[in-house]
């Protein structure tokens, strides 16, 4: 008998929720103080975005994510399997294996990840698709998607025509996303990337900052307004390089990781670096 | 008498600007719709209720209808002695006196038509949610009103949500704080809503009403505050929906769910539009949406700062003002604020 599909009831009732003060499930990123930004880590049942662009980090937290998941409740993991979805071929699986020495409680980490492979945003909604009767059987409880820009750069052309349909994909995929969210209590993690912002242009601003900087470049997350409506959290990471010192030739890299929107936190940001494969935050 | 005047700004003048004028019957002696207020500061002993239940909630201090609304039926339970059913029976027969004080005792030739003169009353006295911002409140002309519509827009992280949680967290102010002492339905049709955020906001309404409390006249000094942040969750009917079929749901299934007090704060989301060759931002369902709601109000930035702008409204003209969202929930800007310091 299939079982894969479960009758969905419904019934208007089954969607009233008792609210318990119990805050949202989080899973942790692995470090406390970057977790005290966060209130506890990536929350559960929603969309969390990571905007940057490359060479910020970003597929080193996620990657971390990934690890993190499996580590048990109290340790505020999500005690599960993660699933990390890419379409930026190929796997950066030495980069993951480098990265799992940093937690060796858990046990056979790589085998608690799941990658699959996207080619399109179309793709993408179709493997979505046929998550749902996997999810109803298996212990995934994070999914990162890397990134999802790029799925959608080579379908759309800058033209209203294709904007529009481009939009309706986002909603169609974010929907379908916070759906398995709340079905599954899943914490969904989306990695988007960045575009130029002229100077000159009266930027649309979303969020904390009236801009975004990195590398000194004035930017904004790739994909627009409507796919900002689809987040529920946007977490912003750039870099600035800095003069180290009195030698005014040498200089140092700062990473900083900001809440651009989120419905529970300040407007706040935090610095970390990278150190040994691991992304930890740094005290002020 | 805690000022509950209708129309006005006054729920969110007394947290928010100079108490003195708050605390003393200046409004009342101004107000005749307060008579009727005034006389729920009535005697507890002409309510119908067994005279030794009667006996007992005048010896354990409730002598005036108003402190019975603050406190839960099982709070009146420990209290006196008597049993959950019995302490529910108390409120709702003093709900009961209090509505039929307050209504007008209308006529009507055709059964559900209403004199202008009765809708006016009634208008008028219909309650208001604040915001907790008082320019915002006042923009409003009081806050968000029952019995209508009310659609915020804007883009994300302006505090569309906030808003959402502020108002439903402050529908549930007990009469004695001047608010509705209603309850909220919750359609989450994004998944933005956080306890945490709720309770925090909670938890600062409550500290509010505490620092208020001590302005309080001295007949309702017995009415403590024995609300707890999480109190207030239970108040709020969370829908989670994640289609439009879903939501069709719901919105046929409140019909069970209406009360008096209902009304409907929607939120919605903005996208930008394509015309005559310029972006503008517009609300994002268009304008067959938009003929649905009585009132619209539209969150923005400006450079820093955030403002809300009434767009459309049957009973208040075109307005701006700013608000912020701190870490209590959505209050006054910073650089407007004139609070003065609560001891």
């Amino acid at each position: 008998m299939n079982q894969t599909r479960i009758t969905h009831l419904m019934k208007p009732e089954n969607l009233l929720q008792q609210l318990t003060p119990i805050p949202t499930q989080k899973c942790t990123l692995g470090c406390p103080i970057l977790d005290g930004l966060l209130n506890g880590g990536i929350p559960c049942n929603s969309i969390t975005e990571l905007v940057a662009e490359s060479g910020c980090g970003k597929t080193q937290i996620s990657l971390q994510l990934l690890l993190t998941a499996q580590l048990p409740v109290s340790l505020g993991g999500l005690s599960s399997t993660s699933l990390y979805l890419y379409s930026e071929s190929p796997f950066p699986l030495r980069r993951l294996h480098q990265l799992s020495s940093s937690f060796p409680t858990l046990k056979n980490p790589l085998d608690n990840i799941l990658t699959h492979p996207l080619h399109s945003a179309h793709h993408l909604f179709d493997v979505l698709s046929q998550l749902d009767s996997f999810l109803l059987s298996s212990p995934i409880k994070l999914i990162v998607i890397d990134s999802i820009a790029a799925l959608f750069r080579f379908e759309f052309e800058n033209n209203p025509r294709d904007l529009k349909q481009r939009s309706g994909l986002f909603f169609k995929i974010s929907s379908k996303l916070k759906e398995q969210a709340r079905r599954f209590g899943l914490a969904v993690v989306v990695i988007n990337q960045v575009v130029d912002v002229m100077d000159d242009s009266d930027g649309l601003r979303i969020g904390n900052s009236a801009c975004l900087y990195t590398s000194e470049r004035k930017v904004s997350a790739a994909l627009g307004l409507s796919w900002a409506n689809c987040v529920n959290m946007r977490l912003f990471l750039s870099r600035n390089e800095e003069v180290a010192g009195d030698d005014c030739f040498a200089t140092r890299t700062r990473r900083f990781i900001r809440v651009v929107f989120a419905p529970h936190l300040p407007d706040s940001y935090c610095e970390f670096v990278i150190t040994g494969e691991k992304i930890c935050g740094l005290e002020r | 008498m805690i000022c509950t005047r209708k129309n006005t700004t006054c729920n969110s003048t007394i947290w928010e600007k100079d108490k003195k004028e708050a605390v003393l019957g200046e409004f009342e002696r101004e107000n005749p719709e307060k008579a009727g207020q005034r006389r729920l500061v009535m005697e507890v002993s002409s309510l119908p209720i067994s005279a030794s239940l009667r006996a007992k909630l005048i010896s354990g201090g409730y002598t005036c209808l108003s402190s019975l609304f603050s406190v839960s039926s099982s709070h009146i339970a420990q209290d006196l002695k008597i049993s959950e059913n019995e302490a529910q029976e108390i409120l709702r027969v003093a709900s009961q006196r209090r509505a039929s004080e307050r209504s007008n005792g209308t006529t009507s030739m055709v059964n559900g038509a209403q004199s202008a003169w009765e809708m006016l009353n009634e208008e008028q006295s219909l309650g208001r949610i604040i915001t907790s911002c008082s320019e915002l409140d006042d923009i409003l002309g009081g806050g968000i009103s029952c019995k209508e519509v009310t659609e915020i827009g804007g883009v994300p992280g302006i505090g569309k949500t906030q808003l959402g949680i502020q108002l439903a967290v402050n529908v549930q102010i007990p009469m004695d704080y001047g608010g509705l002492q209603g309850k909220a339905v919750y359609i989450d049709t994004e998944g933005s809503f956080m306890v945490e955020r709720a309770l925090q906001i909670a938890e600062a309404c409550l500290e509010d009403m505490r620092g208020y409390h001590g302005f309080l006249k001295r007949d309702l000094q017995g009415c403590q505050i024995n609300m707890q942040p999480k109190d207030f969750l239970e108040n709020i009917f969370y829908f989670r929906v994640c289609s439009y079929t879903e939501q069709i749901a719901v919105v046929n299934y409140l019909e069970k769910f209406i009360s008096e007090h209902k009304d409907v704060v929607l939120l919605n989301q903005v996208t930008t539009k394509y015309t005559e060759g310029q972006y503008q931002l517009t609300l994002a369902l268009g304008d067959s949406w938009s003929h649905a709601c009585t009132n619209r109000v539209i969150l923005y930035w400006n450079g820093n700062e955030r403002y809300a702008y009434i767009d459309k409204s049957p009973s208040v003209r075109s307005a701006t003002a700013p608000y912020s969202v701190t870490g209590r929930g959505i209050r006054s800007s910073v650089s407007n604020c004139k609070r003065v310091k609560m001891m």
